[in-house]
């Protein structure tokens, strides 16, 4: 594999080349060339007006539902609309059946997506089963590729489990991933509470119920001296309080959903259950707050939350509806749009030392890991590579485009 | 006369000017209704089927007598619990009844929303009967239609909404209905019964039913819906009974008559005694009676045909 980048610009800080544009020469899956111009004949260039290269782009927390539900996403399927939306590393929840929470199903998943263009990483469950009673076998798990661990949709309810998890993991330095709901506080609630629900008549989820949680771990964490990653932060006061425990010193990270920077509670006036995501879509002055956290650099990265749902899954009464949103292939455009161009490629990429998934860089003699991009143009969103198509986007006209990416010496191109 | 909406979905939906134009349909057949005969043969080449998901006495009644009044053919589906306890969804169980060339659907549902859902999904045009505890568009027509039978122009009227909000489709229909209408509103109960954020929609707040009774021209005492209520909202029916019910006494201490309406169906002895209900100034039955017309003037109208067929 021979492949010229031509005139693309650099956009990860961390290269020698950051902000340059360049010619990118890549053999064998490795950077062998980096230049204002390179002059070699190669079979296979790449070229776009106002081509961006940064190294590939991580998504923290993707549902892929194999085994168990594959009619709503199968490995393959997942990791072809990773491919799609330019990522080249993909961190999946445990929300399979059997549930990610032994090694067997670790090593099955790893098996299952060996030799694709995007790397899979696996993140166990912190439970057994996630039934959020005993801890899983973490230290086994991360001894045979969990990265992290977190009992995904329904996040650990119970302290003491929650403490004793935070302490276990800290035997071999592994980061615990939160959704920050309070299971109790959120009972019956369909979306975010606020006037919009009442004037829906629908039962509000109080912010409250992300904050109550949100302070109980990161108290767990200053007590544990642990790792904590919070996913889905989507209030005000939540990134609040996660701002004041970085600024404090502890080990917290956080990121966001593309879905809770670029809607909010008024989306769900139609009663559409596209937009039933668990946590919900918030208010406005929370998506500011979210805005503001980005910014900021409180706001680390982001995390699709791609959750597929096959369409009788979505074709019901909002309250019997599923949750969740399908949107890892216009994650980038829509956290472009709410990050801008100055912020997305960290917003993109941060997340690859937040779960230690190795050193990668854009200098000669590192292995190609690559996102190729744009920020300017706009497309329509419409055919989905994803198993089902669970996604309110599709028929309207988003920011940007992922040219393709480059990972485990095998090349992705966007049409 | 015609609405702007194809569909009764909610009251948040209709313009003022559809209210108006629904209260005049109503006055004409509510003479029809004194008649000795008291039918019209405006619907006779229209079928509407009544699909009710949740159970329904008084609503279904009220909706079959209008649709039978206006000669339409009437078919009736009950459901307990939801469509998906059937194992059938919702637009099937639908589809399939206006497979037989039904034109018209007026659906009752626990689920928030559900006519918004269905609309998207079928032709007919769709009357919501109630949906989980978001709207009643019909029930706040009458009560509205009722108020003004008694007090004329409803602009600037003070009426109080008293009981479990939180829980209650017509609390809400009537809020936006009344809103409409130029009246003042109030909501009354207890604090775990009344909304957060529902000052948002332009009403007056309290938690003492005895203030709201004296500033209120009208009580609207809504039931307590025990089958809706999955948290603990209150401690017993006899505390609620003691200190939210409505009750002769209350009313004997006031320095004027006020009306009072109920929804129903009534829980006597908890939210309103037996000596309000049944007290001249109680008008819980002109409510059930202007149902009737109400529901005459909604499907009429929605069902495009003009005249009044006679």
């Amino acid at each position: 594999m021979q492949v010229l980048i031509q005139q693309a610009k650099i956009t990860d800080k961390r290269s020698g080349f950051y902000n340059q544009v360049v010619d990118i020469l890549i053999e064998k899956g490795v950077i062998t060339q980096i230049a204002k111009s390179i002059k070699i004949k190669v079979k296979n260039t790449i070229k776009a007006d106002g081509l961006c290269v940064s190294t590939g782009w991580v998504d923290v927390l993707a549902d892929y539902r194999e085994p168990g539900y594959e009619h709503k996403e199968t490995i393959a399927s997942g990791l072809n609309a990773a491919a799609v939306g330019g990522f080249t590393h993909v961190c999946i929840a445990p929300n399979t059946n059997p549930a990610i929470s032994t090694k067997s199903i670790v090593q099955s998943v790893i098996q299952k997506a060996a030799g694709n263009i995007v790397s899979l990483h696996p993140l166990g469950a912190i439970t057994q089963d996630v039934e959020g009673k005993n801890l899983a076998e973490m230290l086994d798990m991360h001894a045979h590729g969990a990265v992290a661990f977190t009992d995904g949709w329904k996040p650990v309810q119970n302290p003491q489990l929650m403490l004793k998890a935070l302490e276990y993991v800290k035997a071999f330095n592994g980061t615990l991933i939160q959704i920050p709901v309070d299971n109790a506080l959120a009972a019956g609630g369909l979306m975010h509470e606020g006037e919009t629900s009442v004037r829906l008549g629908m039962q509000g989820i109080p912010a409250l119920a992300e904050t109550i949680l949100l302070h109980r771990d990161i108290e767990l964490l200053r007590y544990t001296g642990s790792k904590l990653h919070i996913t889905g932060v989507s209030t005000a006061e939540g990134v609040d309080m996660i701002r004041k425990a970085k600024k404090e010193g502890l080990n917290i990270t956080c990121s966001v959903t593309p879905y809770h920077l670029v809607l909010n509670d008024k989306a769900l006036e139609g009663y559409s259950s596209m937009y039933k995501v668990m946590p919900p879509i918030r208010g406005e002055a929370d998506r500011k707050a979210l805005l503001k956290g980005l910014k900021d650099g409180t706001i680390d990265c982001i995390a699709s939350h791609h959750r597929p749902q096959e369409w009788d899954a979505k074709a019901k009464e909002f309250e019997y509806a599923a949750d969740g949103m399908n949107i890892q292939e216009i994650a980038y455009n829509l956290a472009l749009q709410a990050a801008g161009e100055e912020r997305i490629a960290d917003m993109m990429t941060a997340a690859r030392d937040i779960l230690g998934l190795g050193d990668t860089n854009i200098e000669v003699g590192a292995v190609a890991d690559l996102t190729m991009y744009t920020t300017s143009g706009s497309h329509t969103v419409n055919s989905m590579q994803s198993t089902s198509a669970n996604n309110p986007f599709i028929g309207t006209t988003v920011q940007g485009k992922v040219v393709g990416i480059i990972n485990n010496k095998q090349v992705h191109l966007n049409k | 006369m015609s609405l702007s909406v194809k569909h009764l979905l909610g009251i948040k939906e209709l313009q003022t000017e559809d209210i108006h134009t629904i209260f005049r349909t109503a006055d004409n057949f509510k003479q029809v209704l004194q008649r000795q005969i008291k039918k019209v043969p405006a619907l006779r080449d229209t079928t509407v089927a009544n699909v009710f998901f949740e159970n329904s006495t008084r609503t279904r009644i009220s909706f079959e007598l209008a649709q039978k009044r206006l000669s339409a053919d009437v078919v009736n589906f009950s459901a307990s619990g939801s469509s998906v306890s059937k194992g059938e969804t919702l637009i099937d169980t639908v589809n399939n009844i206006l497979a037989m060339k039904v034109d018209m659907v007026v659906m009752r549902h626990s689920a928030s929303g559900a006519p918004w859902f269905l609309a998207n999904h079928i032709d007919a045009s769709i009357i919501n009967a109630g949906d989980g505890i978001n709207e009643h568009p019909t029930q706040a027509l009458l009560d509205a239609f009722s108020m003004r039978e008694k007090l004329g122009n409803l602009k600037g009227k003070r009426i109080a909404i008293i009981g479990d909000i939180m829980h209650s489709r017509v609390a809400l229909s009537n809020i936006y209905c009344l809103g409409k209408l130029g009246a003042e509103v109030m909501v009354a109960g207890p604090p775990t019964l009344i909304p957060k954020h529902i000052e948002g929609l332009g009403v007056r707040v309290e938690h003492d039913v005895k203030k709201a009774l004296q500033w209120c021209e009208v009580a609207n005492v809504l039931r307590i819906q025990l089958e809706r209520q999955h948290k603990p909202l209150f401690s017993t029916l006899r505390e609620y009974a003691l200190y939210y019910g409505v009750n002769k006494q209350m009313l004997d201490s006031l320095q004027k008559e006020i009306l009072i309406m109920h929804p129903g169906p009534i829980n006597r002895g908890v939210e309103i005694n037996s000596d309000v209900a049944d007290s001249k100034q109680s008008i819980i039955l002109d409510q059930v009676e202007n149902g009737v017309a109400i529901r005459m003037a909604v499907i009429y109208l929605l069902s495009g045909k003009t005249g009044l067929g006679e």
